[in-house]
């Protein structure tokens, strides 16, 4: 373990062509195991670091629009995986599907783990939301 | 597993062990140019690679086991024939179990992993025929088990419904599996029973606000040893394990402190039950008598051995285990690490070196050149604090002396105060203190609840501090402003990544690092910095100094006619410049090429003296002894 331990952003200086900044240790922020799965239209993209943000209106058990703010791994990331910024935002005002470990504060917000976007493709955040 | 890296990373440069990174998936991504992915594997595995070997009870050197590589966790099985150990594989970014045979030093590869899953935390069955295993498959985590010859498809014997977990022990009765999962709201052990008809599900042995971890049974698994820093630091506990209680339940008796000076884990129990192995505090291989028939009994820890100095700093719970007849010690003994602060001047000359060989990283010089700033590992007590050394004479002064680690040290522009980051609780935070460590400590920031950071520059007129995380943030340090209610501005947030601002001398300039015209190759950049506005660069666009790459080391001479920097061939660059009117650059030229990757972060070091003719790096002492 303590060699994982040791694998840190600080001597990841090697690496810093494409680091995945963590900017936050995601739990202290959100709880693994309270997950949340939500369908609805996909309405933001920050696409920037030190993570991606992006914000789902959905309607939960009635017309009530709930506003959800998914944040995700940073966007070096992404682009290791092949995913651009542009995969993300085409999916704008469409529906979209996203898992996600839910905020310890009980907001509307969580830490985005998977997102099935309008043409199926599946985009992971794993393994580093998982 | 997962829980794991999170928690580091709060505590960014925290540890000293490792030099460089070894990959791990989701975590560090590699270049994917093949020629610089290739380069960049390569000096990982130099600067990392271990080798397997064994210790008898006196500390005394056995045997080694098959060539370096990147092992992780080493388990050695029950008859101690063969060694369950983790392997990454780069350029996949898989970790993967394999099965190494002592007398011959034959892997077998257990587990085959599909790109950027892994397998890991590798515990034995009690006949040595399997190796259960942590692994991540399709976007979860499981509790797996396989053949130990590799033979047969792996068997999914639980999947955790969420949080990461570390399998840390299969009882020696064969019954149970037990793992631990821990973040920064606490922790909680966990007992999957193996013999139960249907679905398993796991038993939470106990929950806690601390971090807890380690559990392993005694051998007729009515005890569990883990280790909890309830007490303010790591210690080794032993409590009572019932299947049949509640998960609240209070404990039947106990819990037991066992270790008494710190216990940093690796808490095994001999298979007759009478002794229980542990890795203190400054990691040396303690044993304890014990007795569980019928109470549980401990006596007082004493010292089997200290494994060798110079492999000190890189041995911990994840590296290194005892036999289940507590006769040998597999240790994952890493590339020596002492460190000689070495100065050169520019044409590689060697002009001086800065006190004795110790466990050094990223060497700062002060601003009158007189000074060295640096990261200093305690091998005695396992501690990483800040020290100051004066050149002239080798005698280093400890600027703190505590138990939560301190790193990425930077002088004041008056060479007075050194400023540091530590992280306490929840929040990482940047400190002060006088140089030569007398004073209170003063912090000056704290960041966001779990959020890391690099601190890499003070500005010259002391207003400013500056550190990254991806994002470029800017902290002004108004007198009239508390410490807790100082805020970081964003100075430069975009989708690619910007590191390691440096002020130049008249603070109208901002030197980084960023890989905005190709991600997989940083550049040296400039841009205005304006005092009255530091929430944002100054108007212009930025002005690329380096040409092939750049690692760090980014340096303002005093004067601001030349700055430095490192590329990712380990070359030091010169380039000269200009800031009036406007910044401008020539073309970089090579100082000097150092031997090949050193430890630490250099987009965190500011080595240059402020005339530019001496740079301090903390090179290799191999077979020299620790001061």
């Amino acid at each position: 373990m303590s060699l994982r331990i040791g694998a840190f952003i600080a001597l990841a200086a090697i690496l810093v062509a494409g680091s995945a900044w963590a900017h936050h240790n995601m739990s202290a922020l959100f709880d693994f195991n309270d997950r949340v799965t939500l369908t609805g239209t996909l309405t933001k993209v920050d696409w920037r670091n030190p993570h991606i943000e992006l914000v789902v209106d959905t309607k939960s058990g009635g017309d009530q629009v709930q506003t959800w703010s998914f944040e995700g791994p940073p966007p070096s990331f992404f682009r290791a995986r092949d995913i651009n910024k542009s995969d993300i935002e085409s999916a704008l005002g469409k529906t979209v599907t996203a898992e996600a470990s839910r905020a310890r504060d009980g907001s509307h917000s969580g830490l985005l783990r998977v997102m099935t976007l309008p043409d199926g493709k599946v985009v992971s955040a794993c393994p580093q939301n998982c | 597993m997962k829980n794991s890296y999170r928690i580091s990373i709060t505590t960014a440069a925290v540890v000293f062990a490792a030099l460089l990174p070894a990959a791990v998936p989701g975590e560090a991504q590699l270049p994917r140019d093949p020629a610089e992915r290739a380069k960049v594997i390569a000096q990982i595995f130099e600067a990392n690679a271990r080798q397997l070997t064994l210790f008898d009870r006196q500390g005394k050197v056995v045997s080694v086991i098959g060539p370096r590589d990147l092992y992780n966790q080493p388990v050695q099985s029950p008859d101690r024939k063969r060694v369950a150990v983790i392997k990454p594989d780069l350029d996949k970014e898989t970790n993967d179990l394999w099965v190494l045979d002592v007398a011959t030093g034959k892997g077998t590869q257990i587990t085959f992993s599909q790109s950027r899953e892994s397998a890991s935390a590798p515990a034995w069955s009690p006949d040595g025929s399997q190796v259960a295993y942590v692994a991540l498959r399709g976007g979860r985590f499981g509790l797996y088990r396989k053949a130990s010859d590799g033979d047969g498809p792996e068997e999914l014997l639980y999947q955790s419904p969420g949080a990461p977990m570390t399998l840390t022990d299969w009882s020696m009765d064969g019954r149970f599996l037990s793992y631990f999962s821990t973040d920064l709201s606490g922790g909680a052990l966990y007992v999957l029973p193996l013999d139960a008809a249907g679905e398993r599900k796991p038993i939470e042995v106990f929950k806690s606000p601390s971090q807890v971890q380690g559990p392993r049974f005694s051998a007729d698994s009515r005890f569990i040893s883990y280790v909890s820093n309830q007490s303010g630091r790591n210690e080794v506990y032993v409590r009572p394990f019932d299947p049949a209680a509640s998960a609240n339940a209070a404990p039947a008796a106990g819990p037991w402190q066992i270790s008494d000076q710190g216990g940093q884990g690796m808490a095994f129990w001999r298979r007759d039950g009478k002794e229980l192995y542990y890795l203190a505090a400054d990691r040396g291989v303690m044993a304890v008598d014990v007795g569980t028939a019928p109470a549980f009994q401990f006596g007082k820890p004493k010292l089997l051995f200290r494994p060798p100095e110079a492999a000190l700093t890189g041995v911990a719970p994840g590296t290194a285990s005892i036999s289940r007849d507590g006769a040998r010690v597999v240790i994952a003994v890493h590339p020596p690490q002492l460190r000689q602060n070495t100065a050169f001047d520019r044409q590689e000359k060697v002009v001086s070196t800065a006190g004795q060989p110790g466990f050094y990283l990223q060497p700062g010089l002060s601003p009158d050149g007189k000074r060295v700033v640096v990261m200093r590992n305690d091998p005695q007590t396992a501690n990483q604090d800040i020290w100051t050394i004066d050149l002239a004479t080798g005698k280093g002064t400890p600027v703190t002396n505590d138990t939560p680690p301190e790193n990425a040290p930077i002088w004041s522009p008056d060479g007075t105060q050194v400023a540091y980051v530590s992280t306490r609780g929840n929040y990482a935070g940047i400190y002060r203190k006088a140089w030569d460590g007398t004073g209170d400590e003063e912090l000056l920031f704290r960041y966001t609840p779990g959020a890391g950071m690099v601190l890499t520059d003070w500005s010259p007129d002391g207003k400013f501090l500056t550190f990254y995380t991806g994002v470029l943030l800017v902290v002004p340090l108004r007198a009239d402003e508390k410490p807790l209610d100082r805020k970081a501005m964003e100075w430069l947030r975009e989708d690619y990544d910007v590191t390691q601002g440096r002020f130049s001398p008249d603070g109208r300039f901002l030197a980084f690092l960023s890989n905005e015209a190709d991600a997989d190759k940083p550049q040296v950049s400039v841009r205005p910095f304006d005092a009255s506005k530091p929430e944002a660069p100054g108007p212009g666009p930025a002005v690329q100094v380096s040409k092939n790459g750049a690692l760090g080391m980014i340096f303002w001479r005093q004067d601001g006619k030349e700055m430095y920097f490192l590329t990712r061939d380990w070359e030091v660059m010169a380039v000269d410049v200009t800031t009036t009117p406007t910044f401008q650059a020539g073309t970089p030229k090579l100082l000097f090429k150092l031997p090949g990757p050193l430890p630490g972060n250099p987009a965190q070091w500011k080595n240059v003296s402020p005339d530019g003719q001496r740079f301090i790096f903390a090179m290799p002492a191999t077979g020299a002894s620790v001061r």
